[in-house]
């Protein structure tokens, strides 16, 4: 690519978080990530990996670091502040108000984000282009619908929030191989439409396939940062196991 | 001035009873009761009724037997579904003890109460040195209890109680043993606090239903709060300051004539509530640092990764 | 007679359920019992008389005041008690708010007194219909009622606050992710409760007297409103509340008035013994 270095959509210096009077279950984290790129953030478990993607959403509070979108830092900001500021977060579980209707969840998505551009009737537009099916399910409980079904709920609630970074937590956890390989390309597609995400999987073979870079933590630490292209499921193996905390 | 002296003392060693009973069930298994003043009231009457049929001693064995008791079946019905229960039973416990006590005239002679209550081995002691003797056997009576309380909370009872109480994904396993400890725990609790009531009516002599109120239980919480969670020591310590300095605003009246008598009340118990929710929220350390206790107990399986998180309450979709 | 009793214990059921939805609502979005209903309760029932008797309000005005004084006192107190002690977990909030109505009943009773007052209403004839005697402050208190569940209904229903409260209810971290400041919501929760509660005493101080217990003779009959409805439940806290209000009339057919207060604590005890969910509430799990 030529031209001037792009600001990253995503930097990260030093971050360090950990819960409640525990230890630091991330351990310093640097990070700069291109703007409409997908980045997989993969690892064994217990490296910190929801940790990492909860403190990069504001729901946990980092102890040492920053984070900045686009250049502007929001270390600082609460997690419904970072919304505004353009970073949305679909949780692993639990991700859609199982008690209020689909309609409902997706009101609440913008109603909240005033301040923020592109959260309107064309946004709305784009997001029931990519999820059809919601269209017809307005009235339904949420929590009635099918894992698959909230998963795209809580997809294109995130989405409606027009955000310029998109962090998901193992989208792809307790869905059918037809359902993982649907919302891999959903991904891949907000990816086109401009957005840059944080893809976080257990799958790993699933992310690296829409992966543009790929970030190995290990207890807390990346422990590798690399395109793509560059990586061989082999090397995983050993940076899994070898490299336990 | 050593007759109030003693009557401080003795006053002080029933609150520290109660205080340390509370501390257990509290303090120790995490189990909150709103009616302690009724769980009081009830060992104080059961001894003034039976301590004249059956000598002092099995009154006061019956008292304690009588709390526990219903201890038990308060704990059962409402622990195996949550805490919050517990506190919402016990307050209403509380409130229809003293309506019973209030009405069932025939038993309890309402709101004259019952007078005339023997005190332990009176007939040998010389008038002049009852309320010493008394005392005696209170500070006795308190140090027994406080023993006992202090091993059972460092044996392995004690120490499973208090990882249950911190840990609100293992206790919430409906398994019975965890059910059973926990009520085992509320029971002794009870048991003292029957104790305390018979200590009072010994003391008194007198006993009415207006001895026994919500300022009976506050004060337990504040000195449990003060004092510190599960430690009985620094319960004593609490409750016998808070006693003190109850004790010591009695004299308001005397300082500042423009204050009523309703004024004073108001004052005493407006300070209790004062000191609760002041020692809430300057001394988080002890009793109420509960990173797992989190949002209602109601409800079920709190993400793991939040409940470590003090700042997130655990999620669980709530109608409403 | 029985038709006396039925419609005397859907009034006092009615006026239950505006302190019933307040405890479900602080259960709900709160996430913790709220023990400081009776204090508040008071609070509202002095204010109302304030208004009305000293400051010359008609008893509307007076009502619509205290329910905003209350309102102004629960939000100063989550910000000067509750707020901080979030942390800590819903036993602490619940004791403290246990210390909250020990203090507001208090305060009531230090600038008051402990005599009983009453508030400055007109005297108008029952009504008389089917047979029935129907007083005005029973319509009143009716119709106040019913105004404010309609609007709560509204409010929670059809309004961006409402499905915030909800969605706050429901998942709050999710909440906070989706651009809800969770500190926002619960301050206006409080100023809701606050209203209900204050309102509520002052239909309270009509109902009964305004002197400093008679928050605290409300406690337990709220309680095991909430309870009976499902604790965080709004729609059972009413249907609870008309529950309890009628079986605490129809009690005084079998047991005699004084015990009136113990029939609340009756039916919490048959509840817990019956059906440990309430009507509407979501399954209670061991913590």
């Amino acid at each position: 690519m030529s031209g001037a270095p792009a600001i990253p959509a995503l930097a990260v210096r030093g971050l360090r978080a950990g819960y409640g009077r525990g230890g630091d279950i991330v351990r310093g984290i640097d990070l700069d990530q291109l703007p409409e790129t997908i980045l997989a953030v993969i690892g064994p478990n217990g490296s910190g990996k929801s940790t990492f993607v909860k403190a990069l959403a504001g729901l946990l509070r980092p102890r040492e670091g920053s984070i900045s979108i686009t250049g502007r830092d929001v270390t600082g900001l609460s997690a419904a502040r970072r919304v505004v500021a353009g970073v949305a977060y679909v949780p692993q579980e639990k991700n859609v108000f199982a008690t209020l209707t689909v309609r409902e969840n997706m009101q609440l998505a913008t109603e909240f984000l005033r301040r923020r551009a592109g959260t309107g009737r064309e946004q709305e537009e784009r997001v029931l282009t990519l999820f059809p099916e919601l269209a017809d399910r307005g009235r339904t409980l949420a929590g009635n619908l099918s894992g698959g079904q909230r998963q795209m709920v809580a997809f294109a609630c995130a989405l409606l929030a027009n955000p310029e970074v998109l962090l998901l937590d193992e989208p792809s956890a307790g869905l059918s191989p037809r359902f993982v390989s649907e919302t891999m390309e959903a991904i891949v597609r907000v990816r086109s439409a401009g957005t840059t995400i944080v893809l976080v999987e257990q799958n790993v073979q699933a992310a690296l396939c829409i992966a543009d870079a790929v970030m190995v933590l290990v207890a807390g630490r990346k422990s590798l940062e690399a395109p793509a292209g560059q990586i061989r499921q082999a090397d995983l193996a050993d940076l899994f196991f070898a490299r336990a905390a | 001035m050593t007759a109030y002296l003693v009557t401080i003392l003795v006053i002080v060693a029933i609150a520290t009873l109660v205080g340390l009973a509370l501390n257990f069930q509290w303090g120790c298994a995490g189990l909150v009761n709103f009616g302690v003043a009724g769980f009081v009231a009830l060992g104080a009457y059961a001894t003034a009724l039976l301590t004249p049929v059956v000598g002092w001693f099995a009154a006061m064995l019956a008292a304690a037997a009588l709390s526990a008791l219903l201890s038990v079946f308060l704990a059962l019905l409402s622990i195996r579904l949550a805490d919050d229960y517990l506190a919402i039973v016990t307050l209403g416990f509380g409130e229809a003890v003293r309506l019973v006590l209030l009405n069932e005239g025939w038993l309890t002679g309402g709101a004259l109460g019952i007078a005339g209550i023997p005190r332990p081995f009176a007939s040998l002691i010389a008038p002049e040195h009852a309320d010493f003797a008394l005392l005696g056997f209170a500070v006795a009576l308190v140090g027994i209890v406080y023993i006992i309380l202090e091993a059972l909370v460092r044996s392995p009872f004690g120490r499973v109680l208090r990882a249950l109480r911190d840990d609100p994904v293992v206790a919430a396993s409906l398994a019975k043993p965890v059910l059973i400890l926990r009520i085992k725990a509320f029971a002794v609790g009870g048991a003292v606090m029957g104790l305390a009531g018979a200590m009072h009516a010994f003391y008194m002599t007198y006993i009415d239903p207006s001895q026994f109120t919500a300022i009976t239980t506050s004060y337990a919480f504040m000195a449990v709060i003060a004092g510190g969670r599960g430690s009985n020591t620094g319960l004593m310590i609490g409750a016998g300051t808070i006693m003190l300095l109850l004790e010591g605003t009695r004299f308001l009246k005397d300082l500042i004539p423009a204050l009523d008598g309703a004024q004073i009340a108001a004052l005493r118990l407006g300070g209790v509530g004062v000191g609760i929710v002041l020692l809430l929220l300057l001394r988080p350390q002890g009793l109420l640092r509960e990173p797992q206790r989190k949002a209602a107990s109601l409800l079920a399986d709190p993400e793991r990764a939040d409940a470590a998180d003090p700042s997130l309450p655990a999620s669980h979709p709530q109608e409403i | 007679m029985i038709g006396q009793l039925l419609l005397n214990g859907t009034v006092s059921g009615l006026l239950l359920a505006l302190p019933a939805l307040a405890v479900s609502l602080t259960f709900g979005i709160l996430k913790f019992p709220n023990f400081a209903v009776g204090g508040s309760l008071t609070l509202g029932a002095y204010a109302g008389w304030v208004f009305n008797t000293q400051l010359g309000f008609q008893i509307v005005g007076a009502s619509l005041l205290a329910a905003a004084t209350v309102a102004l006192v629960s939000v100063l107190l989550d910000v000067a008690v509750f707020g901080r002690l979030r942390e800590q977990g819903s036993i602490a909030l619940m004791v403290a708010s246990m210390g909250v109505s020990l203090i507001l009943e208090n305060l009531c009773r230090f600038v008051f007194g402990n005599a009983t007052r009453s508030l400055d209403v007109d005297v108008a004839r029952p009504l008389r219909w089917a047979g029935l005697r129907i007083s005005h402050e029973q319509i009143v208190t009716a119709a106040a009622v019913l105004g404010c569940l309609v609007l709560l209904h509204l409010v929670l229903r059809t309004t961006p606050l409402g499905r915030a409260m909800r969605a706050v209810a429901d998942n709050p971290t999710l909440a906070a992710a989706r651009g809800i400041e969770r500190e926002v919501i619960v301050r206006l929760t409080w100023a809701i409760i606050g209203l209900l509660t204050g309102l509520a005493g002052v239909l309270a101080a009509i109902d009964r007297a305004v002197e400093p217990l008679v928050g605290w003779s409300y406690q337990i009959p709220v309680f095991a409103a909430a309870i009976l409805g499902g604790l965080g439940s709004p729609l059972g806290a009413v249907l609870g509340a008309l529950a309890v209000g009628l079986s605490e009339e129809l009690a005084t057919l079998v047991v005699p008035t004084s015990y009136r207060q113990a029939v609340s604590f009756a039916v919490i005890l048959l509840l817990l013994l019956v059906r440990s969910q309430g009507l509407l509430g979501a399954r209670a799990v061991r913590k």
